[in-house]
C-alpha cells in the first residue's frame, strides 16, 4: 500500500488527535493574531457610537451554552460598549434551552456580581451604574413569536416581573420600557431561527431596527437579511465577535483590560480557531490532491 | 362532528385573529385586545407544550426499566437526573429551599454549571472532530458542481485565516464579496421559495385541508 | 473558591471527558453522560418554564395576585388548554387534546403565514429590484456587475426550484446556473459551518485547560 493509499485510509482517530492538539497548543502559547474588520460589524459599532447617552438598547439572549463560545463574547462586548457609552441596557432571553442562564452569566461577567432582591445593585466594574436604572434583566419567556408580537407595545404583559421576581413597575428602567418604540434598537444574539424572527417579524411588522450576532453556521443565510436592510448590522460567528471586541477594545482601553481578564474572550478563541481552521483547510487540500492523483493513476491504468 | 370539525374551526379562528389584526391596527379596540389576550395565552400554552416530552420520556424509560430491556441502567440514570434537576428547578421557581438547607436558586444554578452546560457544550463540540474527519475523507471534487462548492469553501476559509491573508491580502475583500453577492443571491432565492411554500402550507392548515397535525388522515 | 464552585468544575470536567471519550470508541461512560444530559436538559426545561413563565404569567396573577390587584380569572382558560394537551397520553380521551393543539397550531400558523409573506417574500424581492435605484448603484462598474449578479442569481435559483416546468432547453440552462449559485452558497455555508463547529470545541478545551487544570493564562470564568 503506497503513501497516498495509506493517507486515504488513515484511521479517523489520528485526525481527531491532530484537531485536539491544534486546539490545545494555541491556548498554552497565545498567538494574538490580527483581525480585519468587516462592514457588517463596523455598522453595529458606528450605530452604538452614534446614540446619545441615556438611550436604551435591548439585548436578547437567544442562544444556549452549546454556542456560548461564539455568542458569549458578542454579549460581553455589546453590554460593556453600551455601558461605557452611558447607554441603558435591557436584557431579555427567548431561547428555551439555556438562554436565561447565558443572559444572567454574561450580565454578571460584565457588571460584576448582582443580588438585587438583597440590595446588591451597583456594578463593581462600572461604578455608578445601577441595576434597575442603567441596566435591567427582564428574564426569559416561552412563546417565541407570540412573546415577540406582544412585546411590541405590551412589554409588561410578557414580563410582569424581572428575572429576580420583582415587578417591573418598581424599577425606573422597567417603567420606561413599554414596547419596541422605547428602545433605539434590538440586538439579538442568536443560534438558529430566533434571530431571523427579529428580522422578518419585529423589523418587518413594527419597523424596529434590529442587529443580529449569529453563529457561523447560520451566517450565510443572515447575509441575505443584512443585504435587504432587514438588519442593520451582523456579527457572524466567532470572527464577528473578535472583530467587534477589537473595535471596542481599541476605543475603550478600560474595556480591553476587563476583556483580557476573562478566561475566554473572542481574541483568545480566534487564535485557536485560526490554527484549527488552517489544519482543516490542509485536510481538504491534501484529501483532494490524493483523490485527483488516484483518479489519474486509475485512468492511466485503464 | 365536535371531535373533528370543531378543532378545525378553532385552528381557523386561532390563525385568523392574528392575520386580521395584522391589517387592522387601531390601538385600544376590541380586536387588538382579543389578539393581545390570545398572545398572552400562547405564552402559557407554549410552556405546557414544551413539557409534553417529559411524559413521553417517562413512559419509554419506565418501560425499559421494568422490562430490564437492553441499556436499562441508562434509562434509570436519565430519570434520576431528570427528577433531581426538576426538583431543583421547581424549588427555584417557587422560591423555596431544598430539604430546608440549600437555596432553590443556588441549587438550580449549581446543577446548570456542573451538568447542563458542560454536557450540552461537549455534545455539540464533538461535531468539530466529525467535520474535520469528513473534510479529509469525504469532500471530493467529483464534478463541476462539487468543484464550484470546493472553490467557494476554500476562498471563504482562506479569507478569514490571518495566515492566508498575510500572503494574499485581497482575500478578505473577495470573501466579503462572495458572502454579500452570490451567496446572498442564492440564499435570497431559497428564502423566497421556502417562504412561499411555507405560506401556502399555512393556508392549507388554516382552511382545514391539511389535518395531519390533529392525527386525522386525508378525507377524515 | 468555594466548595460548590470546585465541585461544579470537577463534575463538569468529568462529564466533558466522558463525552469526549466517544471519539475513541463507544463506552459505558459516554452512555452514562448521554443519559444524564437528556435527563438534566428536561429537568432544566421544567424549572425554567415554571420559574420564568408559569409562575409570573399564570400562578401569581391567578392564584396570588398582589394586594389591590384583581384576580385574572380569564387565565383559567389557557391553564385548562395547557392541561388538555396532556390528554393525548390517555387513549380514551386523547381526542380532547385536539382542541388545545388546534388553537396552538392555528395561532402560530397564522402568524407564520404573515411573517413569511411580509417579512421574507416582500422585502427580499423588493431589495432585488430597488437596489438598482439606490444612490451609488451605478457609481462604478464593480457595483453594476454585483447588482446584476444578484438579480441573475435570485432569478436562476427561483427557476431551479420551480418544478412544474421541465428543466430542459432555456429553463434547463437557467436552472443549471441556479445550481451553480447554490453551490457557491453551500461552499460558503460549509466554510462557515466548520468555523462554527470549531468554536464550540474551543470553549470546552479552554474550560479543561484554563479552568479545570489551571494551566496557562487564567482569569474570570
Amino acid at each position: 500500500m503506497d503513501m497516498m493509499e495509506r493517507l486515504m485510509n488513515l484511521d479517523r482517530r489520528w485526525l481527531y488527535l491532530l484537531v485536539g492538539l491544534a486546539a490545545v497548543i494555541p491556548i498554552l502559547a497565545p498567538l494574538n493574531l490580527p483581525v480585519n474588520v468587516s462592514k457588517p460589524v463596523q455598522d453595529l459599532y458606528d450605530r452604538i457610537e452614534s446614540l446619545e447617552p441615556g438611550e436604551i438598547i435591548m439585548v436578547s439572549f437567544d442562544y444556549g451554552p452549546s454556542t456560548g463560545p461564539e455568542n458569549d463574547p458578542m454579549g460581553d462586548a455589546i453590554i460593556m460598549h453600551a455601558l461605557a457609552r452611558d447607554l441603558r441596557v435591557v436584557i431579555i432571553a427567548l431561547y428555551p434551552l439555556g438562554g436565561v442562564t447565558e443572559a444572567r452569566e454574561e450580565l454578571e461577567r460584565c457588571v460584576g456580581d448582582l443580588d438585587p432582591p438583597n440590595g446588591q445593585i451597583e456594578s463593581t466594574r462600572f461604578p455608578g451604574k445601577v441595576y434597575g436604572r442603567d441596566f435591567i434583566y427582564f428574564g426569559y419567556k416561552d412563546g417565541g413569536l407570540a412573546a415577540m408580537r406582544l412585546m411590541s407595545d405590551n412589554m409588561h404583559e410578557v414580563f410582569p416581573a424581572d428575572f429576580y421576581g420583582t415587578p417591573l413597575e418598581e424599577y425606573e428602567l422597567g417603567r420606561e420600557v413599554q414596547g419596541y418604540d422605547d428602545v433605539a434598537f434590538v440586538m439579538s444574539l442568536a443560534t438558529g431561527i430566533i434571530g431571523e424572527w427579529w428580522a422578518n417579524l419585529v423589523n418587518a411588522q413594527f419597523g424596529t431596527p434590529v442587529a443580529v450576532g449569529c453563529t457561523a453556521v447560520s451566517a450565510p443565510k443572515y447575509f441575505a437579511y443584512y443585504r435587504a436592510g432587514q438588519m442593520f448590522a451582523l456579527l457572524a460567528g466567532l470572527k464577528g465577535a473578535a472583530e467587534y471586541e477589537y473595535l471596542v477594545s481599541e476605543k475603550y482601553p478600560q474595556l480591553a483590560d476587563i476583556t483580557d481578564s476573562f478566561i475566554y474572550n473572542a481574541g483568545k478563541g480566534w487564535d485557536v480557531q485560526s490554527v484549527v481552521y488552517s489544519i482543516i483547510t490542509l485536510f481538504i487540500i491534501i484529501g483532494n490532491v490524493a483523490f485527483i492523483v488516484e483518479r489519474r493513476r486509475q485512468k492511466r491504468g485503464m | 362532528m365536535y371531535k373533528k370539525q370543531f378543532p378545525l374551526l378553532l385552528a381557523f379562528l386561532g390563525g385568523a385573529i392574528p392575520i386580521v389584526s395584522f391589517f387592522i391596527t387601531t390601538p385600544g379596540d376590541r380586536l387588538k385586545v382579543t389578539t393581545d389576550t390570545l398572545q398572552d395565552w400562547m405564552l402559557i400554552i407554549a410552556g405546557a407544550a414544551l413539557l409534553l416530552g417529559v411524559v413521553n420520556l417517562f413512559q419509554i424509560n419506565l418501560r425499559k426499566i421494568s422490562t430490564r430491556a437492553k441499556g436499562w441502567p441508562n434509562a434509570l440514570w436519565l430519570l434520576l437526573s431528570l427528577v433531581i434537576a426538576a426538583i431543583l428547578g421547581l424549588a427555584d421557581a417557587f422560591d423555596t429551599s431544598v430539604f430546608g438547607i440549600w437555596g432553590g436558586d443556588v441549587a438550580f444554578q449549581w446543577i446548570q454549571d456542573a451538568a447542563f452546560k458542560p454536557l450540552q457544550s461537549t455534545m455539540f463540540s464533538l461535531l468539530a472532530f466529525y467535520v474535520a474527519s469528513a473534510a479529509f475523507r469525504a469532500f471530493r471534487v467529483r464534478n463541476v458542481e462539487a468543484g464550484i462548492l470546493l472553490s467557494a469553501a476554500l476562498i471563504i476559509m482562506l479569507g478569514v485565516n490571518p495566515y492566508a491573508v498575510k500572503i494574499l491580502p485581497f482575500l478578505p475583500d473577495t470573501t466579503n464579496w462572495i458572502m454579500n453577492i452570490p451567496n446572498a443571491a442564492a440564499q435570497r432565492g431559497i428564502i423566497i421559495g421556502a417562504a412561499l411554500g411555507a405560506a401556502s402550507f399555512s393556508l392549507r392548515i388554516l382552511l382545514g385541508i391539511e389535518r395531519s397535525y390533529l392525527g386525522l388522515q386525508k378525507g377524515e | 473558591m468555594d466548595f460548590g464552585t470546585v465541585a461544579a468544575t470537577w463534575l463538569g470536567a468529568f462529564f466533558t471527558l466522558c463525552i469526549l471519550s466517544f471519539l475513541y470508541k463507544d463506552n459505558p461512560f459516554f452512555r452514562f453522560a448521554e443519559s444524564v444530559f437528556a435527563g438534566v436538559s428536561m429537568g432544566y426545561y421544567i424549572g425554567n418554564t415554571f420559574g420564568q413563565t408559569f409562575v409570573p404569567n399564570l400562578v401569581h396573577p391567578l392564584f396570588t395576585p398582589p394586594e389591590g390587584t384583581p384576580r385574572e380569572w380569564i387565565l383559567v382558560i389557557p391553564m385548562l388548554l395547557g392541561f388538555l394537551l396532556y390528554t393525548r397520553y390517555v387513549k380514551k380521551i386523547a381526542w380532547v387534546s385536539r382542541f388545545s393543539l388546534a388553537i396552538y397550531v392555528g395561532y402560530y400558523t397564522g402568524v407564520n403565514m404573515m411573517q413569511k409573506l411580509q417579512g421574507e417574500v416582500l422585502p427580499q424581492s423588493a431589495d432585488t429590484v430597488v437596489s438598482f435605484w439606490r444612490a451609488g448603484a451605478f457609481a462604478n462598474v464593480g457595483n453594476w456587475i454585483s447588482l446584476l449578479v444578484v438579480v441573475v442569481g435570485v432569478l436562476s435559483v427561483l427557476v431551479y426550484f420551480f418544478f412544474s416546468a421541465e428543466h430542459k432547453g432555456v429553463v434547463g440552462g437557467v436552472s443549471r446556473l441556479g445550481i451553480w449559485f447554490l453551490m457557491v452558497s453551500f461552499g460558503a455555508a460549509f466554510g462557515y459551518t466548520i468555523m462554527g463547529r470549531i468554536s464550540i470545541l474551543i470553549g470546552r478545551v479552554i474550560f479543561l485547560i484554563n479552568q479545570w487544570l489551571g494551566i496557562g493564562n487564567g482569569g474570570v470564568a
